[in-house]
């Protein structure tokens, strides 16, 4: 019995991670995949979510500034709202470079980011981080929640006790990974709506030839900025997320651009850039895989072991880790090549005219 | 038919969760330092095979098995793939993260939700001492930085250096070991004239030699010697910015001798943490370290042992694998009172445990008595050249 929660555990935190990455990847998908937007500085965005949710949500501390203990979606809410103001920001500025040249602006700004972080020691206690960052539902069994409203309203102090006592210890993981799993659904709902309303058809017009939006009387400018600062809020909030379930962030490891800007980048090709429902698929595909297959391989290890006993353990074991990259690294490779388009590639909203001259619902078209 | 199946299959697991016990080692196999790791995964094997060859776990003689997974000193890797251990693997205890990033983020997220005990093989940074809240779940077998900042401070002064410029890498390694040495410095009445960062690997340090080079003839550089280390201090070197050198564990290798060349580093001296080559312990594991062909006295590969051990003796100890148990009995079987206990005594061990006895486990990287935060205190030497060669000297 124990061993099916284990897994169950196991799969709900492939679910968190995954919704994480997903909602990172939808984030991506506004500024890329929409609106032609290429940034190669998800890493800074997610950097300024986590740490102004970490910063704003922590209990008092003296290593870093604040932990001002605020409530934990006051935190996620000013993540993504700082986030989207840098994006304004740097959209003011950079928005007009052609693709090329902003994936430039984007890196650098990213790193520049990462560096403020990382110096800036009195404010962000500099490479070693902030901890003891709260994470959404954990805390609810703690004694100053239940004694105060809005949770004594409903129950004493004593029947709340009770009440936590009865729950595993893992009781706030489904709920954490159900919320990750909502904001991920509401905001691909929102998303889609947005795909599909006249705004976002300007925004493929925009993308496919900007010279002849421009000529239609389209404020192209605007729209790239209101795409990118839409999808470096998403991005914020997910990075609020990410601080949540590592519950330590440090600018070094945490926010190396090789584990979130290539990894969201490969999750949204992967599923298909453009389209919403590919880059949910995408990031739980590619999160899986990349979890898992430590479990895969340490299987085929033991296997290996058994067939051929006379061979040494312990030199494929040291190896492990660095086969399962390479193999990730293949497995890209055959997905990219079996679907250029990725796996669910975009599909355009047919606009309402041309649905009225063949009087036929169509639906969607290519 | 389907019933005798699940049947089957349950008791298929039943059976297999009872022989054996499984202990998760997370490692930093892949990331910033599998060359470090690699001695301290072997010396993790090798108090498990001693385990196994000496009688197991438990009357039954239960396998000691040891599930390893790749933390790659990366915090978002680490959770992943103690979330595994834990969850699928279902291991009774942690003895693992190298770097102290990996292991402070996997234990908030991870191991002290599901009650799981943490044993880290070397994760040094101060604020693993103040992290938990009312639990008692995180302990490591490395002592923290805190005292080896002090020690290092201790050293400047009785060398007397009554000022010193600092320099460190700016990761959470380096710059934690210098913000301890500074203050204990201060502490002691010296000066410090300049504390700057510097970020590693860069092509040239000269303007960051240049900014503090005026202020002091002693600098104190915590680095890697592997990611600048060297290259700030043949800078340094060259400029003539500097005549006296101390540092940490980063800097100390035979890279640096090999690249700068030992009649340029007489006036250097650089701690470690380091075993006490003169007790009993350390001779028992030089011995079977030896044997095993496993360098005894890199750094932290004793520790990496003693971790295993010890976590191996406290589930001997608690009777069973259950998660609940192993924190108190890793205390009762660190610290005195009890027969002493030496590295590679497992059958010793196991038989006064089945007699009842206490038992104060005596490691090879010093006592490992754990204190109220589940740390152990250090022994640090300090290491000069002597014939071209790097010399080391207990200090503490």
């Amino acid at each position: 019995m124990e061993a099916y929660v284990g897994y169950f555990l196991y799969f709900l935190s492939l679910l968190t991670v995954g919704g994480i990455y997903a909602i990172f990847a939808l984030g991506l998908n506004v500024q890329w995949g929409f609106a032609g937007l290429f940034n190669v500085g998800i890493v800074g965005f997610a950097a300024v979510g986590a740490y102004t949710y970490a910063l704003l949500t922590t209990a008092g501390s003296t290593f870093h500034l604040g932990g001002f203990g605020l409530p934990l979606p006051f935190g996620m809410f000013m993540g993504m709202a700082l986030s989207g103001v840098i994006a304004g920001l740097i959209g003011l500025i950079c928005i007009r470079l052609r693709s090329d040249y902003l994936a430039i602006a984007t890196i650098g700004i990213a790193e520049i980011i990462k560096l403020i972080l990382k110096n800036e020691t009195d404010i962000t206690n500099g490479p070693r981080g902030i901890n003891k960052i709260p994470r959404a539902w954990e805390h609810f069994s703690e004694t100053r929640f239940y004694t105060d409203w809005p949770m004594s309203w409903f129950g004493t102090p004593e029947n709340w006790e009770a009440f936590f006592d009865s729950l595993p210890n893992w009781y706030w993981q489904p709920l954490f990974a159900a919320t990750i799993i909502l904001s991920m659904y509401v905001i691909y709902r929102m998303l889609e709506r947005a795909r599909t309303s006249p705004w976002g058809r300007m925004m493929t017009a925009i993308r496919e030839n900007e010279p002849a939006a421009r000529a239609a009387g389209k404020d192209v400018t605007r729209r790239r900025i209101e795409a990118f600062v839409i999808g470096a809020s998403i991005m914020g909030l997910a990075g609020a997320l990410f601080a949540q379930h590592l519950r330590l962030i440090e600018p070094t490891n945490t926010f190396d651009p090789s584990k979130v800007t290539f990894l969201v980048w490969v999750m949204l090709i992967t599923g298909g850039s453009g389209n919403n429902r590919g880059a949910i698929l995408g990031a739980f595909l590619i999160w899986t895989i990349w979890s898992a297959s430590e479990l895969v391989i340490s299987g085929g290890i033991e296997l290996v072991e058994n067939i051929f006993s006379t061979l040494d353990p312990s030199i494929l074991q040291t190896r492990a880790g660095f086969l399962r990259m390479m193999l990730i690294g293949i497995l890209m490779q055959v997905i990219l090549q079996r679907y250029p388009g990725g796996i669910l590639p975009e599909v355009r909203p047919a606009s309402p005219k041309a649905e009225n001259d063949t009087r036929e619902p169509t639906g969607e078209t290519k | 038919m389907k019933n005798v199946l699940m049947a089957t299959a349950a008791t298929l697991l039943a059976t297999t969760a009872m022989a054996e016990v499984n202990i998760g080692n997370p490692m930093a196999m892949t990331g910033p330092i599998p060359d470090l790791n690699a001695p301290i995964a072997q010396a993790v094997d090798l108090a498990a095979t001693h385990i196994n060859d000496q009688g197991g776990m438990f009357e039954a003689g239960e396998a000691f098995n040891i599930i390893r997974a790749d933390s790659a000193c990366d915090p978002v890797a680490a959770v992943d793939a103690v979330t595994k251990l834990i969850n699928v693997n279902g291991v009774a205890a942690i003895v693992g993260p190298v770097c102290s990033g990996a292991a402070i983020a996997q234990a908030e997220s991870v191991s002290i939700p599901a009650g799981v005990v943490t044993l880290s093989v070397s994760a040094s940074s101060p604020a693993i001492t103040s992290m938990e809240d009312g639990t008692d779940l995180v302990f490591r077998a490395a002592a923290s930085d805190a005292y080896q900042g002090v020690a290092l401070a201790e050293l400047a002064m009785a060398n007397g250096m009554m000022d010193i410029a600092v320099s460190y890498a700016n990761d959470d390694y380096n710059a934690a070991i210098a913000e301890v040495f500074v203050k204990a410095y201060q502490g002691m009445g010296g000066t410090v004239t300049a504390n700057e960062a510097h970020e590693p690997n860069k092509a040239s340090y000269r303007s960051e030699v240049a900014t503090i080079g005026a202020t002091s003839e002693n600098l104190a550089l915590f680095s890697y010697y592997g990611s600048g280390g060297i290259t700030l201090m043949r800078n340094a070197l060259e400029t003539g910015a500097f005549m006296n050198f101390i540092g940490a564990d980063g800097m100390l290798s035979d890279e640096l001798i090999e690249q700068i060349g030992a009649e340029n580093l007489m006036t250097s001296t650089f701690t470690t943490s380091a075993s006490d080559s003169s007790t009993p312990s350390f001779a028992a594991w030089a011995e079977l370290a030896d044997a095993a062909g496993v360098p005894a006295s890199d750094p932290f590969v004793a520790n990496g042992y003693d971790a295993t051990f010890m976590m191996a003796l406290a589930i001997e100890h608690a009777g069973s694998a259950d998660r609940e148990a192993i924190a108190e009995s890793l205390r009762a079987i660190a610290s005195g009172p009890g027969v002493m206990i030496l590295p590679g005594q497992w059958a010793e061990a196991k038989v006064l445990l089945a007699a009842g006895f206490n038992i104060n486990y005596e490691g090879a990287a010093g006592n490992q008595d754990f204190d109220e935060n589940g740390d152990v205190a250090g022994n640090f030497s300090k290491s000069t050249i002597v014939d071209g060669a790097w010399a080391a000297e207990l200090i503490q």
